[in-house]
């Protein structure tokens, strides 16, 4: 179907974005999600700003410990940036996994952190990183950690007329990281997505951080796992918490049942496998 | 598509049962809802707007309220139809006293079709759980300054 008509800017600054964002119009990032929906007419925006062309948008940079994306940055850049395999190979790994091909060439971190898929990768990465987002409005900018940000499903701490600017990430020194997903097979999105990041005191695990994704309501950090794992809990023991205290979601595609046996499944082998990367 | 929860409400059993078939509260509290005028005895006419991940649109409905069985439990049924589909909830609403407060449990079945249940599938569940969520998040509150 073609959606209905609507009006089209593409401005080369992000002030002239954020400007025309205060007055109602909609942000246009990779349109993966948003053009679908458009076609289908299930979205009628009168007044879309394409962010693609403003290259303050579209960076990745180290600053002092963090790494720093511009929200435009595509899940291929990210996957394929030297700088993020060095200092944070779990989000590379992480966008390497979304979708296919086409849509990592095209689709961006800002889009899918505003739109907050309930089954989206990058969420289950940016919470075990302990991740943060700059967000920017005509008003200034503020600084919100990953897990003030996402609040619900498809619900998000953006307020109107404010645009994610930039994503940052704490570099991973002396981690080993891990990200693991089974992909339901037409969409690519996740059934389940376990985010892995442990850090090793001698021969046992001195830390770990534990996002998830595609299970429950919202991305979230599994918090009792993580705690078992610090305590020197086996592996496979700490993982059969990974769904606890969630309300976990049951599709076609798996019911509740089936989604919390592979999430413990899925959770071992993501800490089995960021252990083995452990320096 | 089944659906079933909990919520514990720190309002009195009877209370909770009358502010939950109250229209005013029923239009407050819906997620979208615009308005809800009476049109029959337990029977109200709706209007919604849903917008949610980028989606919006307009919903005509109705609400009823059914098998009143005072201060213990009743049914709602919700129904809307719109441009990008229709939505239909039958849910059975329980009420027990517990402590000072009351434990509402409902137990139902979602309908969803159209455009949205097309494109939406595997996001029936967790959204319609979501909105659910809402409508008892924002009746609470409302509750406590009612
Ligand atoms: C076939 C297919 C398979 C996919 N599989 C996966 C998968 O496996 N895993 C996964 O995580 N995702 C998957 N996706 C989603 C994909 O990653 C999208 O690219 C992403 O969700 C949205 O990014 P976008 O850049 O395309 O955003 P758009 O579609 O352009 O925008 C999405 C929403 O975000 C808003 N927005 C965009 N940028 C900003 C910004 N900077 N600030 C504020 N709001 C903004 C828009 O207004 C819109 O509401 C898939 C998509 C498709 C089509």
């Amino acid at each position: 179907m073609i959606p209905q008509s609507f009006d089209y800017s593409a401005p080369a600054t992000l002030k002239e974005a954020l400007a025309q964002v205060s007055s109602g119009a909609k942000p246009l990032a990779g349109g993966m999600s948003l053009v679908p929906i458009m076609k289908l007419r299930l979205a009628a925006p009168e007044q879309l700003v394409d962010l693609g062309r403003i290259p303050e948008l579209n960076y990745i940079r180290k600053e002092g410990s963090e790494l720093r994306i511009g929200a435009m940055t595509t899940h291929y850049q990210i996957e394929s940036s030297p700088l993020v395999r060095a200092d944070c190979a779990l989000l590379g790994e992480t966008a390497g996994r979304i979708g296919d091909v086409q849509v990592r060439n095209v689709g961006t971190i800002g889009g899918s952190v505003a739109h907050a898929d309930p089954a989206a990768d990058y969420p289950a990465a940016l919470l075990a990183l302990g991740a943060s987002l700059k967000l920017v409005s005509t008003g200034g900018e503020r600084v919100l950690a990953a897990a003030q940000f996402f609040l619900d499903t498809f619900t998000t701490a953006l307020d109107p007329g404010e645009l994610i600017a930039e994503v940052r990430v704490p570099v991973s020194s002396g981690a080993g990281t891990a990200y693991v997903k089974l992909a339901q097979p037409a969409s690519g999105f996740a059934l389940v997505g376990i985010a892995a990041r442990l850090v090793r005191a001698g021969n046992r695990i001195g830390s770990a951080a534990i996002g998830v994704t595609g299970v429950g309501p919202k991305a979230y950090r599994a918090s009792e796992v993580e705690r078992l794992l610090a305590a020197g809990k086996p592996t496979r023991e700490a993982a059969l918490h990974i769904t606890g205290g969630i309300d976990v979601n049951s599709d076609l595609h798996a019911s509740a049942e089936y989604r919390r046996h592979l999430a413990s499944v899925y959770a071992a082998r993501a800490i089995e496998l960021a252990w083995s990367r452990t320096e | 598509m089944k659906i079933s929860g909990a919520y514990r409400l720190s309002l009195p059993q009877e209370r909770a049962y009358a502010l939950l078939q109250d229209p005013a509260m029923l239009a407050h509290c819906m997620p979208g809802a615009e308005r809800l005028d009476k049109v029959g005895e337990d029977e109200y006419q709706m209007k919604l707007r849903m917008s949610i991940a980028s989606i919006s649109g307009n919903f005509d409905g109705r609400v009823r309220v059914a098998d009143k069985n005072p201060h213990q439990s009743f049914r709602l049924v919700v129904e809307g139809t719109g441009k990008i589909g229709f939505v239909r909830g039958d849910g059975l609403l329980r009420i027990a006293a517990e402590d000072s407060g009351s434990n509402v449990t409902y137990e139902g079945d979602v309908q969803v079709g159209g455009t949205i249940a097309a494109v939406g599938q595997r996001l029936l569940d967790v959204t319609s759980k979501m909105m659910i969520k809402r409508f008892f998040d924002k009746f609470a509150e409302a509750a406590a300054s009612a």
